[in-house]
């Protein structure tokens, strides 16, 4: 902890002040500022511009009755679920590189995991968007390559989707019902090199004597893994959890890029903050996109609340 | 982390290369983008279609075909693998001759020369912004850190909780404030707009953890520079920053790693092509040309080359950083 200092001391050391002041100043210029700014133009119908007028409540009473803002929160809904199922790889591969014997090998798996991170996330995004490329890209050929086009075309017609068919490529992002599964698809298989490197980290801490008396008791792998490893990294996948929630909820990114502004083929990867990018920056709406974040950003306040209350990372 | 000796961690019984075929299959799907980018970057859309897979065999084909009414006509294009070691007879019957001969022209080179032409610029951007802001974001954290872990000073309290909700606050409510804010400071279209906030967005995380950091430093080092008489700034520069290297170091390359990735900010910001970051070029290549997606591949792997450079001199910075920090926080 930092010294406990006396009133004397404390005005003698007054030039400490000038230390933070930067970093203060800083902070409630781009961070204080723009939110209490957000909070303001929430309540006024303005064009990024001089004028603008108070509307009153007229900005969330619109919202609430705006029907792409809550298909958009279904559908970050939906986002939410699959990424809880994208963390699943990541911690199978923490458990297995460390129930590797040899530390070489752990070292070199270590190693090659983090090297695709020397893509920026952006270029990932990229060649992503390349592999769904229907005509030249990766994922169709894959598919034709497998044969499992064919068993998609089939089970289309059993089923009468109407999205795959014999002769034409599979449009992955220009289908509007396509769109979430590849949303989903994105990112395989799903391995985060932070999370495993953090999960990894906390799977250290498992001593050698507790793997010998389970051999002992007869404990199969699984059962290794529920009782051993996943209870000294719940800590960790906790915190991965609450961040990735949080994460999904108010990213935009990925929606902006694969499928641009308006949210992709009838709007089905619209979610809550592209609608505000949306709003303020194709349509000119400032004030009520500043609503919408209001409202986003009410649904993030509240689950770090319950996060804080229920999910309790202990430290 | 220490890696206390052991022989083996799981069982006896276990036998080892099930798990290591599991994780080498994880890891070649995790590469294969990679090697696609590498693999393509050479080659032209047709050469492409033609083979997707694999790199395009050093050989070039000249096949002469003999149209109904007698005419030839001679094609150049590059061999298939299964033509790259056999010399068999081609099975189509309009196709006259095929010569084969060894050809590196097939490797498209001149994309790397296209996409370092259509990048540079972009790159040279990117790296002045988050050189910058990396260097003022650690700087300011420094100092701001030194603060709140030397003394507990009148209202540091406060001042450390106004900081610790930020940490709290989701950052996407602010951006349409953020663009009329810079608007009105006549920052817009600049590049000091996305250092300045990048370095302002950076101070909660590096600070939190920069503070936990110094103070568990001795505090003996700290009063043995006072009895010496050196005033705070001589503390930070003599024992702060000799004794914190590992962690500024880490904080540094997350901090660059960040910038270098960011990009919506920055589609906000700037709107002339000379300022252009990785970010929006990329973005606007994208939506610019007609693909020749080789050049696209080789422009991608130019932007990565930076990271490569990073990585290959502090890997083991990153990975024993990233790690520690974890167990740590």
């Amino acid at each position: 902890m930092a010294f406990p200092i006396s009133r004397q001391k404390a005005l003698r050391e007054w030039k400490l002040y000038f230390l933070i002041i930067p970093s203060l100043l800083l902070v409630c210029t781009f961070s204080y500022f723009p939110a209490a700014s957000a909070i303001y133009h929430s309540f006024f119908d303005w064009a990024g511009g001089e004028t603008k007028q108070l509307i009153g409540l007229d900005n969330f009473k619109r919202a609430f009755g705006d029907d792409v803002l809550w298909g958009s929160f279904k559908t970050v809904s939906i986002l939410i679920v699959f990424n809880l199922f994208k963390m699943i790889p990541s911690i199978i591969m923490a458990v297995l590189i460390h129930r590797v014997k040899s530390d070489r090998w752990q070292y070199l798996y270590r190693v090659m995991l983090v090297v695709p991170m020397i893509v920026p996330s952006l270029v990932t995004l990229f060649i992503w968007k390349f592999f769904f490329d229907p005509n030249m890209g990766v994922l169709n050929n894959i598919l034709d390559f497998t044969g499992i086009k064919s068993l998609l075309v089939s089970l289309d017609q059993t089923f009468g989707w109407g999205l795959f068919f014999e002769n034409a490529p599979i449009g992955w992002l220009s289908q509007p019902d396509l769109i979430l599964p590849s949303l989903f698809i994105w990112g395989f298989p799903w391995i985060g090199a932070v999370g495993v490197l953090i999960y990894l980290a906390g799977l250290q801490s498992i001593g050698q004597e507790i793997y010998e008396a389970a051999e002992l008791d007869g404990v199969g792998p699984f059962k290794k893994f529920l009782y051993i490893e996943l209870p000294l990294i719940v800590t960790q996948v906790r915190l991965s959890l609450v961040l990735l929630v949080i994460g999904t909820l108010q990213g935009y990114g990925l929606q902006l890029l694969l499928l641009g502004e308006s949210g992709g083929a009838g709007g089905r990867g619209m979610v809550p903050g592209l609608w505000m990018y949306n709003k303020a920056f194709v349509a000119g709406e400032f004030g009520y996109a500043c609503a919408v974040g209001m409202i986003l950003f009410v649904f993030i306040l509240l689950l770090t609340f319950l996060n804080n209350k229920y999910v309790r990372v202990d430290k | 982390m220490s890696t206390a000796p052991k022989e083996f961690v799981g069982s006896h019984k276990q036998k080892d290369w099930p798990k290591h075929i599991v994780i080498w299959a994880f890891i070649i799907i995790e590469l294969f983008p990679l090697y696609m980018m590498f693999q393509v970057s050479f080659k032209d859309n047709a050469s492409f279609l033609r083979n997707p897979w694999l790199p395009t065999p050093p050989f070039s084909v000249v096949e002469t075909r003999q149209a109904a009414d007698g005419t030839e006509t001679a094609k150049t294009r590059v061999a298939d693998w299964s033509e790259a070691f056999s010399s068999a007879k081609p099975s189509d019957p309009s196709v006259k001759s095929v010569e084969k001969s060894f050809d590196l022209s097939v490797y498209k080179v001149k994309n790397w020369n296209f996409g370092l032409k259509l990048i540079g610029p972009y790159i040279a951007n990117t790296v002045f912004v988050a050189v910058t802001g990396t260097f003022f974001t650690l700087v300011l954290a420094i100092l701001g850190a030194y603060f709140f872990a030397r003394y507990k000073m009148p209202f540091s309290g406060v001042l450390w909780s106004a900081f610790l909700v930020l940490m709290l606050m989701p950052g996407v409510a602010n951006i349409v404030p953020l663009f009329s804010l810079l608007k009105e400071m006549s920052l817009l279209n600049t590049l000091w707009a996305l250092i300045i906030v990048g370095v302002a967005g950076g101070q909660v995380f590096n600070i939190f953890v920069l503070r936990n950091f110094i103070e568990d430093l001795p505090k003996d080092l700290f009063e043995a520079a006072e009895m010496d008489g050196a005033s705070h700034l001589d503390q930070i520069r003599n024992v702060v920053i000799p004794m914190s290297g590992s962690i500024i170091g880490t904080l540094s390359i997350l901090a660059f790693l960040g910038k270098w990735n960011d990009f919506l900010l920055s589609l906000i910001i700037l709107r002339d092509k000379e300022l252009f970051t990785l970010g929006v070029g990329l973005i606007y290549l994208d939506g610019e040309y007609v693909k020749q997606w080789g050049q696209m591949m080789a422009a991608y792997f130019i932007a990565s080359i930076p990271l490569i450079i990073i990585f290959l001199f502090c890997m083991r910075l990153f990975v024993r950083g990233l790690s520690a920090g974890a167990v740590k926080g």
